[in-house]
């Protein structure tokens, strides 16, 4: 929907760019009728960083540490489905326990990711006692994998051709010791998220989507796991470990925000269940096997299952070692639909839930837009944006 | 027990209205966050953080927006603030005997305690800022929500004490069973509905700051914040003596002021934490559907408790 014409003659509550419901900037107009939400519409933009083009400037293993920073919270998928697309135009395959040190660190990034937004929905819903504590429990996992990898954030695990990091025995204690602390915990939160009367009264029914406008809607990953599709790449074409290890699927017939909330808390479960099968059958031999530094030509496309849902790389090499072209498709960007779509009917109470409820990443997820002014018309060089740039900024 | 009387012009300036209300505000606002705090398993602000709150809104410009009244805007911060001070001259602060007193001054404090709410909903409706408008609306609907509830519920023992005026309840509660025992669910009412009262959550809708920033308030600085909050401050403190004065056997000393509203302070702010804001349908819902019938409920209880009275003792 348009965001000019949606505003005409009613009372717009705008949220964003900056907003304190928003981590990132995005802005979001939703028109209201007293309480009650009648539309809504969404506009992108404000932090588009560039980076698919930066990729172009730098070789394959200067683009890797690039794309690990698409996302600061999922920084491993992305660097994962770079380094597999990449391996597959290569020809090469990287080694089992390497494919399976790189599902190992995504499962704990699962569970990182999925611990923060249960932190941030329920600030959101002004539940802040379980933000603190759900946070507070998500250091257990982030000690992990700094211990694993030396950083919290950008692990920076993968190598064309394998990953960097080993796993030895002290590892592999301390991680199990983790996961059981983490799981006990877990188990501790879906019995808040499923009886607490204050937060049942916030996420039980609002927010509907079925099964039917999930897939009108595209929606992806738990979004739409929650509504019942049956959808995830770990399932539908495993990649790295996950062909040993296979993946149960997690999905719930409700479709509302507490369905979002029991999947993705179910779906720690099932990583916890995941890291201690990797671990106890890790493979053993070699980390990684020798990549060429110039890539053949061809062109691919890599998907991953990141925590918000399928990610989509698509790389084409031109035979030289820098990419000709990356184009990256997050998954926040396939729920927008859904949220805008929803939110017509609840209230404007239900808003940031509702938003929250898809996860979204706006950076990552961000692109060049057009602003939406159609009495003008400009096609700008670029030397003419950099002087724009210059001089903004001057 | 009676309680110690103080000269007026004292009373007025310093204690127990004036300076010692604006001090004992922030010390009681210091104690509640840091209680939330910790059972949020959070460090909490250090002692004098609300001292320099205060001192750093007052240094700072007080910028007054477009398009609104400017002497409403910069004069409703001074009346609600004024309007608590006042409030706290009928209410036996720090157990000694209230420093003005008339029959019915009960009602008088209620509606001066929400005079400073209103004063919140005008200063939202006042800006054009639509933040302000939906919180302002959010307010005064919040408002006519737990009003008559809460006012239920401080009614039940000026019924049972034969009194209208608050030195009386108070006195009368020192002197028998604790109302808290004779009247738990009006108890309850009244201890929930000074949340409502004062916006605490889970009753935050009003100024929910993931929806609508900081409601009436978004367009405040400087000093009208800083008044905002100093009033807010002292209508805790007020409402505190209020409950602990009505169902918790009376406030007779200092010390029995000091840990009786403390442990009132530790009762709301566990509540504080314990659940997810309400949307603001739901409070109403809530107050109407809940509270009010429970006080009603009470009420009926009293005055048929009343009845019952002389035809057992004879009396």
């Amino acid at each position: 929907m348009d965001a000019q014409q949606i505003g005409k003659g009613k009372f717009v509550v705008p949220i964003g760019p900056q907003h304190p419901a928003l981590k990132e900037p995005g802005h979001f107009e939703f028109t209201v009728d007293g309480e009650i939400v009648t539309g809504a519409s969404v506009r992108l933009g404000y932090v588009h960083r560039g980076i698919e083009k930066g990729a172009e400037n730098r070789n394959y293993t200067q683009a890797m540490y690039l794309m690990e920073r698409v996302c600061g919270i999922c920084s491993h998928v992305h660097a994962t489905a770079f380094a597999l697309g990449t391996e597959k135009l290569a020809g090469i395959t990287a080694p089992p326990r390497a494919q399976a040190i790189r599902s190992l660190v995504g499962e704990l990034e699962r569970i990182h990711s999925h611990l923060l937004w249960l932190g941030v929905a329920a600030h959101e819903g002004g539940f802040d006692t379980l933000f603190m504590y759900s946070w507070r429990d998500r250091e257990v996992v982030m000690d992990l994998l700094e211990g694993l990898t030396g950083n919290r954030v950008n692990y920076s695990v993968n190598v064309i051709g394998g990953v960097k990091v080993d796993v030895d025995d002290a590892q592999r204690d301390a991680i199990l010791k983790g996961v059981d602390f983490l799981e006990e915990r877990t188990h501790h939160y879906i019995k808040i998220i499923t009886t607490d009367e204050t937060l049942l009264g916030r996420t039980v029914g609002v927010g509907v989507m079925t099964k039917e406008q999930a897939i009108e809607l595209g929606a992806i990953g738990p979004t739409g796991r929650a509504s019942g599709l049956e959808r995830d790449v770990r399932v539908d074409a495993p990649y790295a470990g996950y062909k040993d290890f296979p993946v149960r699927l997690v999905t719930d017939e409700a479709g509302d925000l507490q369905a979002r909330f029991v999947v993705r808390m179910k779906e720690l479960l099932e990583s916890y269940r995941l890291i201690r099968e990797i671990l106890d059958h890790l493979p053993t031999g070699d980390l990684t096997v020798r990549a060429p530094r110039r890539i053949p030509a061809g062109e691919t496309v890599s998907r991953v299952e990141a925590p918000r849902g399928e990610l989509f790389y698509y790389i084409k090499s031109n035979g030289t070692d820098m990419p000709e072209r990356v184009k990256i498709r997050t998954p926040s960007l396939c729920n927008w639909a859904s949220v805008i779509n929803l939110a017509p009917g609840y209230k404007l109470a239900d808003m940031p839930m509702i938003l929250s409820g898809i996860d979204p990443c706006f950076s990552c997820n961000d692109r060049l837009i057009k602003v939406n002014d159609r009495s003008v018309s400009q096609v700008w060089t670029w030397e003419d944006l950099r002087q724009h740039g210059i001089e903004y900024y001057r | 027990m009676n309680n110690l009387t103080l000269p007026a012009l004292v009373s007025l300036l310093f204690f127990p209205g004036g300076l010692f209300l604006l001090a004992g505000g922030l010390v009681y606002e210091y104690i509640d966050r840091k209680l939330v705090a910790r059972f949020q398993n959070r460090i909490g602000p250090r002692w004098f953080q609300p001292l320099a709150d205060v001192i750093k809104l007052l240094a700072k410009e007080e910028i007054v927006p477009n398009g609104v009244h400017k002497g409403l805007f910069i004069a409703l911060p001074v009346i609600g603030l004024a309007s608590t001070l006042t409030a706290a001259l009928y209410v036996p602060m720090v157990g000694f005997a209230p420093a003005f007193s008339f029959r019915g001054d009960l009602i008088v404090v209620l509606y001066l305690l929400s005079v400073m709410t209103l004063c919140l909903g005008l200063a939202g409706a006042n800006t054009a800022d639509r933040f302000s408008l939906v919180g302002a609306t959010r307010t005064l609907t919040q408002l006519f929500s737990y009003e008559a509830p809460f006012l239920l519920a401080l009614l039940g023992p000026a019924i049972v004490a034969r009194t209208w005026q608050i030195g009386e309840i108070n006195l009368y509660a020192q002197n028998n069973l604790w109302f808290v025992v004779m009247q738990p669910i009006g108890f309850l009412v009244a201890l929930v509905g000074l949340m409502g009262k004062l916006e605490l959550p889970p009753f935050d809708a009003p100024e929910a700051e993931t929806e609508i920033v900081a409601g009436p308030l978004t367009e405040y600085s400087g000093r009208g914040l800083a008044l905002f909050r100093i009033g807010k401050n002292v209508e805790l403190v007020i409402g505190l003596t209020l409950v602990a004065a009505f169902y918790l056997g009376g406030i007779a000393n200092p010390l029995d002021f000091l840990w009786k509203t403390l442990v009132l302070l530790l009762v709301t702010a566990a509540l504080q934490s314990l659940f997810a804001r309400l949307r603001i349908d739901q409070t109403v819902g809530l107050w109407w559907r809940a509270g009010a019938l429970l006080a009603l409920l009470q009420l009926v209880a009293i005055i048929v408790g009343q009845m019952i009275r002389p035809l057992i003792f004879g009396g």
